[in-house]
């Protein structure tokens, strides 16, 4: 399947070798390393068979429950378009763009991607992507420990609990300390003191809890002792929420599946790193740049590589090579969607529903533990263990959100629900809660 | 006429620049529509909401699906011609698996929904582990790694994990070939290991004596391609994996050429307790212009429980998630990249036994096919029989006439081909390395062997300028000097001036 040769090209090919059969090419390999009777795998199947079989093994998976699920990963609204244009054959089965003379489609979609993202977020220079939200926050504190040599990370409490475990991995231990900071009543400390050994201040926006706040004076408290200011984002929330930029952010990290990328189970999705210029020659990953051809034409060229590892070996600033390219051409295609409107209403409308979800639930005597804090997400009290709420409500075709601890379920909101959606959650979510 | 393989036309054409889709904007113009609020809008008072509305651009969806088909226009791929990169597996990716993988059951599932939920999901990852632990000639695998290079950290922070385990902290050094990728010392860095580079011998093997006398009690493994980055294969395995695993070293395969040897020969088999696959390599998922991939590890029973986690495990005919004891911990945020596993799948329930069983052979024959096609015009690096890839040198033209592996592979740019890869590996001269895979036809490897030939008579004909070359490209060379000394990443006028190392 998908070798081209019929028995006169095999001819032709064995001539010119001189060879009469396949097992003749490997007669340089030591016998008792070669395969004796093939793989122990079945026969194969025809797209047809493997129609079903595959169809047969998706209906595993529960269909169409109603998604209140987030986390970092939200069902935002995917046109048809963004998803058609992103999976063109030319930008998804090419290689990375390193002959810049036959790679300027990819090239010019990528710096778009890095211009959006930086206007986006108020920042002054993107990578091309990493591979998700919880590897980027890792690279950014990699950033920040080269940039400052200091060895302690800040870091908020307030993060899904997957991404701080991504974190504790990639983060040596033994070379440098986590520092978790409590959250409290679900913000960080506005009164936390930072000191001249901490080398990151990384926090969430919003936290993990939904909950957000004002992170101005925090990062400029922080600053004022040399420590590098890293800031999580959703950023499809980015078209309401005041940008890290603003707040004076040094880096900005972000799960970007929200933004150009079906929920997929969580991968592949993308993550977004921008940063100020200052720390360029830090960033890890591709950075496409702008230039001229011999013919003084613009064109545009992968830059700064003396940071990567082809070149730079053991010393490059980061391992990454293959990347999300195609889900950050997703992004770019899908910001150039929504435009300014769409992705206000993305978020405006999210937070609307939120608080109509809330006033719900609490005229149902639900307690909202981070009501006034949050915008599109919040923490549910439930009255039995979270993990059979979820189970009951996706028996009702609702996947409620996520286990926040044994009693607090953690909601999110999208533009995508409805209000009828809501009054269903409400209405089940009352049932199985009082059993 | 030459043509780019079976292509009758030249891929890409040139034309004027196309403008960003920052210039395409004008106010007041919108592609998205979102419904009207529908429920009872109440005012927000809240200190992280801003009043000014994002920067974005206004662009029609028609501007906007012409400027993006545009650029697509402007991008060499898979399906418009042939990619003979070294290294990097360019085979034909079968849409099939894109009609898969887009079923909404898959593409569109929460990471957070509960197993209970996503029975098929898990089932998909573990049919996909004994296939490729089959392959592999491995235990157990890990679908975290979201590619090749997290793999090889992976597997390299399992080798620290054990070793600590095993209360040998004092192995700290990681033995990397000279000729190894680059990502190879990347991460044994980031792992926290001293890097210790082992030379190549004259034939393009590790070299032995080499080894041995860098091989002491500080050895915490070794990492290594097989077949290597020279092509070959490397016969001495047997010998280099005792010599490793007599010191208390680990073995660790770097999957970057797996597509030689599937079918023929396994990882594991050979000696190696760790094996990473890049499944956007060896099993077809499309590289999406530098990816998404995917870097499953594989390992021997005994390192299962050193695993990144939660992997799949099947409890009573229920799938569910595991985290392994001494788990070195996650790798990604979810599941890894699962739709790029999925595809990865389809492609080996498509091949088969009888696709699988010969994959590794037809990929090595069209090599060796164009190997012996090129070494009429350009010389071979080693005089030994290739594997997947090989490599050719262009040493000889450039003392002759000036002419590098970078004017052959831009030259080649101009016929309808893909550059091979060049330069690498690094201990060649003038390296062209040459990856046919095994979706190509006789006469596609044939036009690109005759358009090597008909490439070095055209440059070292007298008068030609070697940097007019390509010629008939949407751009011709790039200036690489201007963006990084005068840095623009960003279509706003902020200019970083004179970087410096």
């Amino acid at each position: 399947m998908f070798v081209p040769h019929s028995n006169l090209d095999l001819n032709t090919i064995f001539d010119e070798l001189d060879i009469k059969s396949l097992e003749q090419l490997f007669t340089h390999i030591p016998k008792d390393l070669l395969i004796e009777n093939g793989l122990d795998v079945e026969d194969s199947l025809s797209e047809l068979e493997a129609t079903k079989y595959f169809q047969d093994i998706a209906n595993k998976n529960t269909s169409n429950l109603v998604c209140f699920a987030g986390g970092g990963h939200y069902d935002v609204y995917l046109p048809p378009t963004v998803k058609s244009l992103t999976m063109r054959p030319e930008f998804m089965t090419s290689y990375t763009p390193y002959q810049a003379e036959i790679s300027q489609g990819i090239l010019q979609v990528l710096f778009e991607f890095q211009s959006l993202v930086c206007d986006l977020t108020e920042m002054e220079l993107a990578n091309a992507s990493l591979y998700d939200g919880a590897t980027s926050i890792a690279e950014a504190i990699s950033v920040a420990i080269n940039k400052t040599k200091r060895d302690n990370v800040v870091i908020s409490h307030g993060f899904n609990p997957n991404s701080k475990q991504v974190v504790n991995t990639l983060i040596d231990s033994a070379k440098f300390n986590l520092n978790y900071v409590e959250l409290d009543n679900y913000l960080f400390p506005e009164d936390y003191e930072f000191s001249e050994d901490d080398a990151a201040f990384v926090v969430s926006f919003p936290h993990y809890e939904g909950s957000a706040q004002d992170l101005t004076n925090l990062v400029s408290k922080a600053q004022s002792k040399g420590v590098v200011c890293i800031c999580y984002v959703d950023p499809s929330m980015l078209g309401v929420l005041k940008t890290p930029g603003a707040m004076g952010f040094d880096i900005v990290v972000a799960e970007g599946q929200s933004i150009g990328t079906p929920l997929s189970f969580g991968g592949p999705t993308v993550g977004w790193f921008a940063t100020k210029k200052d720390l360029a020659r830090l960033v890890p990953g591709r950075i496409i740049g702008e230039t001229i051809d011999n013919n003084h034409k613009k064109t545009y060229v992968m830059t700064l590589r003396a940071r990567e590892q082809d070149i730079r070996r053991e010393k490059a600033s980061s391992n990454i090579c293959t990347n999300q390219t195609l889900n950050a051409i997703g992004s770019a295609i899908h910001l150039s969607w929504m435009g300014p409107e769409g992705i206000y209403q993305v978020g405006y409308q999210a937070i609307q529903k939120a608080s109509y979800m809330k006033t719900l639930l609490k005229e149902a005597g639900f307690t909202i533990n981070n009501d006034e804090s949050s915008l599109r997400e919040f923490l549910v009290k439930t009255s039995i263990p979270a993990s059979e709420v979820i189970s009951l409500m996706g028996e009702r075709g609702i996947l409620a959100g996520i286990e926040y601890d044994k009693n607090q379920l953690l909601v999110a909101l999208t533009e995508k629900r409805t209000k009828a959606e809501i009054d269903e959650f409400v209405f089940a979510f009352k049932e199985v809660n009082n059993g | 006429m030459v043509s780019g393989g079976n292509a009758s036309s030249l891929p890409l054409v040139g034309g004027s620049t196309e403008p960003t889709i920052r210039e395409l904007s004008r106010p007041g113009r919108r592609a998205s529509k979102y419904p009207k609020l529908d429920v009872p809008e109440v005012e927000i008072n809240h200190p992280a909401i801003k009043n000014e509305k994002a920067p974005l651009p206004e662009v029609s969806e028609h501007d906007l699906v012409m400027h993006y088909s545009r650029l697509a226009h402007r991008n060499f791929a898979v399906d418009l011609g042939f990619y003979p990169l070294g290294s990097c597996t360019m085979k034909y990716n079968p849409r099939f698996a894109d009609f898969v993988a887009s079923l909404d059951n898959f593409s569109n599932t929460h990471p957070a929904a509960p197993s209970e939920f996503t029975q098929g999901s898990l089932e998909i990852l573990s049919i996909l582990e004994k296939y490729l632990i089959e392959i592999c000639g491995m235990d157990f695998a890990s679908f975290q790694p979201p590619a090749g290079a997290s793999g090889e950290l992976t597997g390299l922070l399992i080798i620290k994990r054990y070793l600590e385990n095993q209360k040998l902290e004092h192995k700290t050094d990681i033995i990397v070939p000279d000729s190894a990728h680059g990502t190879n010392p990347a991460s044994a860095k980031m792992a926290g290991f001293n890097v210790v580079e082992v030379a190549t011998d004259e034939r393009g093997m590790v070299n032995i004596d080499d080894l041995r006398s860098l091989v002491n009690e500080n050895t915490a493994g070794l990492m290594l391609t097989n077949p290597n980055t020279g092509g070959l294969f490397e016969e001495e395995i047997a010998t280099i994996s005792s010599i490793i695993h007599e010191a208390g070293g680990l073995l660790y395969y770097d999957g970057a050429n797996l597509n030689a040897i599937v079918g023929v020969c396994r990882p594991g088999d050979m000696g190696f307790d760790i094996v990473h696959s890049n499944l956007h390599k060896t099993f077809a998922t499309p590289h999406g212009g530098g990816g998404p991939g995917s870097g499953p590890v594989a390992v021997k029973s005994f390192l299962k429980e050193y695993l990144p986690g939660p992997i799949v495990v099947n409890n009573d005919g229920e799938y569910e998630w595991y985290i392994p004891k001494h788990s070195i911990g996650r790798m990604h945020g979810y599941h890894g990249n699962f739709l790029v596993a999925l595809r990865a799948l389809v492609y080996m329930k498509l091949l088969g036994k009888e696709g699988l069983d010969t994959l590794g052979s037809y990929a090595v024959l069209n090599a060796r096919y164009l190997s012996s096609k090129v070494s009429k015009y350009l010389p071979l690096a080693f005089d030994e029989p290739c594997m997947h890839e090989f490599v050719a040198t262009v040493k000889d033209l450039k003392k002759s006439h000036k002419i590098k592996a970078y004017d052959i592979g831009k030259a080649l740019l101009d016929k309808g081909f893909h550059s091979p890869t060049i330069y690498f590996p690094l201990i060649i001269e003038e390296a062209l390395m040459f990856e046919p895979t095994e979706t190509q036809t006789v006469e596609t490897l044939d036009d690109l062997a005759e358009s090597i030939k008909l490439i070095i008579e055209e440059l070292t004909a007298p008068g030609v300028n070697l940097s007019d070359y390509p010629k008939n490209l949407p751009v011709g060379r790039p200036n690489e000097l201007i963006p990084a000394k005068h840095l623009t990443v960003h279509w706003g006028d902020f200019e970083l001036l004179e970087l410096t190392e």
